[in-house]
């Protein structure tokens, strides 16, 4: 018996270039070629990666001592996570830039930018591209075609998650400070950079909801996982292809952040203070974790999605054009695909060397229609 | 194929641009369960192992039943007859257990012209037995008549028999298994004194050639079809005789694709070739056989010249038959409906054994000579008692000394119990001429099944009073006064006997739905009603098992030696059984002994005679009708499988290219009994003079509103394989109508999407993957 | 090469579409059917042709080359496992670019959606739902000894021809033994010769795409 877990390996392994290096070790990508563009070898690839990692954590350190006031407004026991999260910004536009380095994502990449920045689409759609970040990125409408519970779920962890970033990412970095006049309020004024944004009293609705914004997201967050992680122990379908490291360590950090997280209101408002240093340690070492896990795991998907609203945007603007932009199959005439898709893809199967491009001009069932009467033809008719 | 909508000029680009090109997109979930709700919970799960409800191969699976006692899959099932393999019918079977189609409480109404409404099971039982009274008390207990099922279990066809002689004491008793394979038991009976097949399906794989006659395995029996390809794969020749280039002529050795109705010419032909080229088997026929010689007298006198131009096929290919068969070291027949669905039924079937018998290819390891029963129990159904001339164990009801065991095993006076009845369709016929008045049938639906549907219509229309049992309303139950909702087959346990006479052995998987009763039940409580409640005390399936055990001791059926504990343990035995030690007896004859007094083979002379529906200038094609894959007998099951419909949503006319047809036209087909328009599917492998049209469906898409109902003689069984035809250009396509539901319930709609798609089919099998709507 | 997988015979095969009906029944494919079957000799023959995953072996899994999003794994012993849920941003570039015509897509839930070999039940040692079911040993999944105790002599292929490419599978195809050496033709007609289009000739239907000669 062979278990799915163990045979699984990440991204495809081969002696052939391959699109994509993981993060486990693994050739990395080079496309022999690339129309016009310079060869690309993996270790150049690793350098540029570095490089822009680099890049990008130096203006987040940047960006925190300027924001925090030349650290005036910093709060030095955030510091943990505040180099987690530089490491994070490392991460990202690391796997990032590899992730783009290679064909099939460099072409779409470009492609959907290209619409980004048409001036027509902004003139004639203005409000396509809003209008799929919301549908795509905001509510997730696709994941509800998967099915509903697990729509219902993602959309608990997903606004949790964003209000929790949108509370601790800005406070870490010293770029909330939240001041009293009188040194322990109840009157309270919030304050980004050093400006005065709002002014609140902690014991009514809105101080409350301040206060606990991150209670709110942890209970958001709580429900969400739980769902997933009783699925992932349940489910047949599920269970065969989970492998732990991917598909169950996020859902764990998930709920140990947002469990220790409410553990530490509770401590402070029931217990005194009790155990609190304890649950602070395991939130910080959890959180730190889970930031720098980031980029190399299941979480890299909040980073990959917004290519789906770039490969919309690319094929909505094709089919705006007018009809003639959809390609349809040589044999039956059915539609393919826009045409400037198709043509993204044969550049892309070309950048791999995949001799076969032409093909796409067929629809998949005359494909295989084809074939079928070539083996018909050609190998055997009937049974022997 | 269905054309996808490119953006059309002038209308808005979707803000989801999305393409996908044909037959990459649609997802018709299984059933129209949706995605979310598929059960993929592997807690609690457990395996109940049983046998398909379907066809007569009798495949053995396990029913996935959830933690709340809930059928909610299928899991295939490593049992010697199948070997883990399914058909699509078989795999979609269990989405019938728990189907939003289920009737779930008695439907009733004074009249016809009245809505059903649902009522207590005490007022519909309480209004069916006041009505059978009436009707007895004025015209006659015969006036009353009862018409039974072949895919119940042996258990509850012996009740309907029962029930009819005992309760009903009607002579009025038949069973649909009268339109499958009456014609096979017919020649059995005359050749071998016994009704089933001589081999197992085991000793297909080790023939060396494999003769199949009107039998289109590959979509009726597709599980079946792994034993004609071991064969193969192991040397044997496959020979296929059917009008049709069905999925297994399409690659056999030798394809007869003979014009419709003239079996019995090609194989008094083909005996003819191997009695002139001296390959009879002389030894054999000698020490097994009587009436060899008026025989071969026959069959002098259909050289294949002659039976060429009948049969319209090449004169060669007969002589290469004889050769083949004949020249086989071990050679097998195995037939079905094709040959056995005419007017000359009998007559076909004696022919083939003829050609066996005259060859030596009887009672040996992979020689020898079958029929393929179409419906789960077309062997166990017919063995006792449901038929009209039949009591159980295979006795005759007009054998005094049948009639006197049975009396005694019932308790009744031989004078109490009816003589013969007549056949289904007889009785159809009876109905018209209101000789009978009232009728109750049970797992049946004649207005799909039974030919000239006009008849069939005009017959129930006149009884006074119709009672149907079933577990989906169909459309003879939606016709009915009353309907009494019974339990599918994974709600009870009980026995099938299958092609090979293997008794197997169907176990409960779950409880029956609230309102819900067992067919046992409701026999039980009408006899009991009808004051013959002594003779029907039977709680479950093995209290009456264990009657028809009794029953069936010391005849040639015999189950005596069958237990319900045996079968568990054994996964099936073959009667006859006539002791619990007894291993059971796959493969007949193999003692040189048939079970006639003498021992014998009584070869039976066959004259070949013309379909009894004549060609004309008018009406010069051949209609044959049929089964496709997705599909099974009237389809009230079937077509509510949302797979199945999505499969073969709807019946064509398969018709040669040589009419100038194109595919997907509208198509009338015109008979002398009526006319109906299909679209067309342009395929070569039809023969020209020819057309087919599969019958699973109801009017107006009926094949069966244009077939004859003309039976041979002796079996009674209607021609419905070939009638004349023809077919002209036609404006539109005749739509299938939704199966009909119980009132306030509309057919599960996510099972019904393809239903309306005028198209036909991409080939026989059904639309392709990538043609689906 | 080849170790346990599936054999492909459309000889075989009838037509019957268990294989489609129980590809429904995986837990992994949630009631969803993937697997494919044609008819390519419509109006002259019954003829059919299953298509699951071959599985490719070289090039690897031309669909996970061409993905954008990294969503198409490939298992150690070379499967290829359809979208990983999270990843897959419903681009489509593995359902065109795929030579065997696999993969389907799911337009409303963006999500490629192809055969996986049945994961949850090879894992358990079970054979894939097809080849269990298929009625006709058309799908045949085992190794190529266990296929050859069956079918004495049978061989078989994994290698096919696109235009000048030749694609070498994990999954293979029943052939004739005089055929044994040949890759199989993978039906990509020849579409032009010195710059004219010469599809018309080479398909069924006739006629090219409404744009010629994107290339």
């Amino acid at each position: 018996m062979r278990l799915y877990r163990d045979r699984v390996t990440e991204p495809p392994q081969t002696a052939e270039p391959t699109p994509v290096p993981g993060p486990a070790p693994g050739p990395a990508p080079g496309p022999a070629a690339a129309d016009g563009t310079t060869p690309q070898t993996p270790a150049a690839v690793r350098r540029r990666a570095a490089l822009t990692g680099a890049a990008v954590s130096a203006l987040l350190i940047l960006a925190i001592v300027l924001g925090s006031r030349l650290l005036r407004d910093f709060d030095s026991a955030l510091l943990p996570y505040a180099v987690a999260t530089v490491f994070l910004a490392f991460g990202v536009a690391y796997r990032y830039t590899v992730w783009i380095s290679a064909p099939g994502a460099r072409r779409l990449f470009r492609q959907g930018w290209r619409s980004f920045f048409s001036a027509a689409n902004f003139r004639t759609a203005p409000t396509a591209l809003p209008k799929m970040i919301a549908t795509y990125l905001g509510f997730q409408k696709f994941l509800g075609a998967r099915s509903h519970a697990r729509w219902a779920a993602h959309q608990l962890i997903f606004w949790g998650c964003l209000l929790a970033a949108a509370i601790t990412f800005p406070l870490t970095w010293g770029w909330f400070t939240f001041t009293s006049d009188s040194g322990s309020g109840p009157g309270y004024e919030m304050r980004i950079w050093g400006f005065k944004i709002i002014g609140f009293d902690a014991l009514n609705a809105v101080g409350w909801l301040m206060f606990h914004g991150l209670d709110i997201a942890a209970v958001l967050v709580i429900a969400g996982a739980s769902y997933f992680l009783w699925r992932r122990m349940k489910d047949r379908g599920a269970i065969t292809g989970q492998r732990f490291a991917y598909d169950l360590v996020p859902l764990i950090a998930l709920i140990v952040i947002s469990v220790t997280g409410l553990l530490l209101t509770f401590s402070s408002i029931f217990l005194h203070g009790g155990g609190y240093e304890f649950l602070a340690i395991l939130h910080m070492v959890t959180v730190v974790f889970t930031l720098i896990y980031i980029p190399f795991g299941k979480f890299f998907h909040i980073v990959q999605r917004p290519a789906a609203v770039g490969m919309q945007l690319f094929k909505y603007t094709a089919r705006r054009k007018d009809d003639d932009e959809i390609l349809t199959c040589r044999r039956c005439h059915e539609p393919i695909d826009t045409a400037p898709y198709v043509e993204n893809l044969q550049g892309t199967m070309r950048d791999l060397d995949l001799g076969f491009d032409t093909w796409t001009e067929y629809c998949p069932r005359c494909k295989r229609v084809l074939r079928g009467t070539a083996y018909l033809d050609h190998v055997k008719k009937g049974f022997n | 194929m269905t054309a996808t909508d490119p953006a059309t000029p002038g209308r808005p680009v979707p803000l989801d641009p999305s393409l996908a090109p044909p037959g990459t997109r649609n997802f018709r979930d299984a059933g129209g369960i949706p995605a979310d709700r598929w059960h993929a919970d592997q807690n609690g799960e457990t395996l109940v192992p049983t046998h398909c409800c379907f066809c007569g191969v009798q495949c053995g699976m396990y029913l996935r039943v959830d933690r709340h006692g809930k059928v909610f899959g299928v899991e295939p099932r490593n049992h010697d007859i199948n070997r883990m393999r399914l058909c699509p019918k078989g795999i979609n079977a269990y989405q019938q257990v728990n189907h939003p189609d289920r009737l779930t409480a008695p439907l009733m109404r004074r009249n016809r012209d009245e809505e059903f409404r649902e009522v207590s099971w005490d007022e519909a039982l309480d209004h069916t037995v006041a009505e059978i009274r009436r009707i007895q008390a004025e015209y006659g207990n015969d006036a009353f008549g009862l018409l039974g099922g072949a895919s119940l279990y042996s258990e509850k066809t012996y009740l309907v028999g029962k029930f009819a002689r005992v309760a009903l004491r009607t002579r009025h008793v038949d069973y649909n298994g009268r339109l499958c394979m009456v014609s096979a038991a017919g020649a059995n009976k005359l050749a071998f004194g016994i009704d089933r097949a001589g081999n197992p399906f085991s000793d297909i794989l080790l023939t060396d050639c494999l003769l199949i006659a009107g039998s289109n395995v590959g979509e009726c029996f597709p599980v079946m079809t792994q034993y004609l390809w071991g064969a193969r794969d192991r040397g044997a020749s496959l020979i296929v005789v059917d009008p049709r280039e069905t999925a297994i002529a399409r690659t056999a050795d030798v394809h007869v694709a003979i014009r419709p109705g003239t079996d019995s010419a090609f194989f008094n032909a083909v005996l003819h070739v191997v009695v002139a080229e001296g390959l009879t088997d002389e030894a054999y026929l000698a020490a097994h056989t009587t009436g060899w010689d008026e025989v071969k007298r026959t069959v002098a006198d259909h050289p294949p010249a002659r039976s060429a131009e009948i049969c319209g096929v090449p004169e060669q290919q007969i002589v290469q038959v004889a050769r083949m068969f004949a020249g086989a070291d071990k050679a097998m027949a195995w037939h079905a409906r094709g040959v056995e669905h005419h007017s000359q039924g009998v007559e076909n079937c004696l022919s083939i054994i003829n050609l066996c018998a005259a060859t030596g290819n009887i009672g040996k390891p992979g020689a020898g000579y079958g029929t393929i029963t179409g419906q789960g129990n077309g062997q166990g159904g017919r063995e006792h008692g449901q038929k009209s001339d039949l009591l159980p164990g295979g006795r005759s009801i007009t054998n005094p000394e049948h009639r006197r065991q049975i009396c005694e095993i019932w308790g009744i006076d031989e004078t109490e119990l009816p003589p013969a009845g007549t056949s289904m369709m007889e009785m159809v016929w009876q109905m018209q001429r209101q000789e009978i008045r009232g009728l109750v049938g049970i797992c049946n639906n004649p207005f799909v099944s039974l030919p000239n549907y006009a008849t069939v219509k005009d017959g129930y229309d006149t009884l006074e009073f119709h009672a149907q049992f079933d577990f989906f309303l169909s459309e003879t139950a939606a016709n009915a006064h009353v309907v009494f909702p019974v339990t599918v087959w994974a709600e009870d346990e009980g026995v099938m006997a299958n092609a090979e006479a293997r008794v197997v052995k169907h176990n409960k998987a779950q409880e029956p739905p609230a309102g819900v009763r067992t067919d046992t039940w409701v026999i039980c409580e009408l006899a009991k009603r009808l004051g013959a409640g002594d003779k029907f005390a039977f709680p479950d399936s093995r209290s009456v098992f264990e009657e028809l055990r009794i029953a069936s001791a010391g005849t040639v059926n015999d189950y005596y030696g069958i237990t319900y504990e045996r079968l568990e343990e054994t996964g099936g035995i073959a009667w006859p059984c006539p002791s619990t030690d007894h291993p059971g007896t796959p493969r007949l004859f193999e003692n040189g002994r048939t079970y006639h007094p003498d021992g014998k083979i009584h070869m039976q002379v066959v004259e070949w005679h013309p379909p009894m529906d004549p060609y004309s200038e008018e009406y010069p094609l051949s209609l044959t009708t049929g089964r496709t894959v997705a599909h099974f007998l009237s389809g009230n099951q079937t077509r509510r499988l949302g797979a199945l419909v999505e499969q073969t949503p709807r019946p064509w006319v398969e018709v040669h290219p040589s009419h100038g047809f194109r595919n997907g036209e509208p198509v009338r087909v015109v008979t002398r009994r009526g006319s109906e328009v299909f679209p067309a599917l342009v395929t070569e492998a039809i023969r020209p003079d020819t057309v087919f049209v599969p019958y699973h469906w109801p009017v107006p898409t009926a094949a069966n509103a244009l077939t004859i109902d003309a039976l041979d003689p002796r079996s009674k069984i209607p021609e419905y394989k070939v009638c004349a035809a023809r077919i002209e250009a036609a404006e539109r396509i005749d739509e299938v109508p939704a199966p009909p539901t119980a009132p306030g319930h509309q057919a599960y709609p996510e099972t019904q999407v393809s239903r309306t798609d005028p198209l036909p089919p991409t080939s026989p099998q059904g639309r392709g993957t990538a043609e689906r709507s | 090469m080849m170790g346990r997988t599936i054999f492909i015979d459309p000889g075989r095969c009838i037509g019957c579409q268990a294989c489609v009906s129980a590809c429904r029944e995986c837990d992994s494919h949630r009631g969803k059917s993937m697997i494919h079957l044609d008819y390519p000799d419509e109006g002259h023959s019954v003829a059919s042709l299953p298509t699951v995953c071959m599985h490719c072996e070289d090039p690897v899994a031309p669909c996970a080359e061409v993905c954008p999003a990294d969503a198409i794994l490939v298992t150690a012993d070379g499967v290829v496992q359809q979208a990983d849920t999270t990843r897959c941003i419903g681009c489509a570039n593995c359902v065109n670019a795929c030579p065997f015509g696999v993969p389907k897509i799911d337009l409303q839930a963006k999500l490629q959606m192809k055969c996986n070999l049945c994961y949850d039940r090879t894992a358990y040692g079970l054979a894939p739902m097809c080849a269990t079911v298929c009625p006709t040993g058309a799908l045949f999944y085992g190794t190529l000894d266990e296929l050859r105790a069956e079918r004495p002599g049978v061989q078989v292929a994994d290698s096919f021809t696109f235009g000048s490419t030749t694609v070498s599978t994990g999954v293979a195809m029943v052939v004739p033994a005089d055929k044994v050496q040949w890759p199989v033709p993978g039906g990509l007609p020849v579409v032009e010769i010195n710059g004219r289009d010469v599809s018309e000739a080479n398909s069924n239907k006739g006629g090219g795409g409404r744009r010629e000669g994107v290339r």
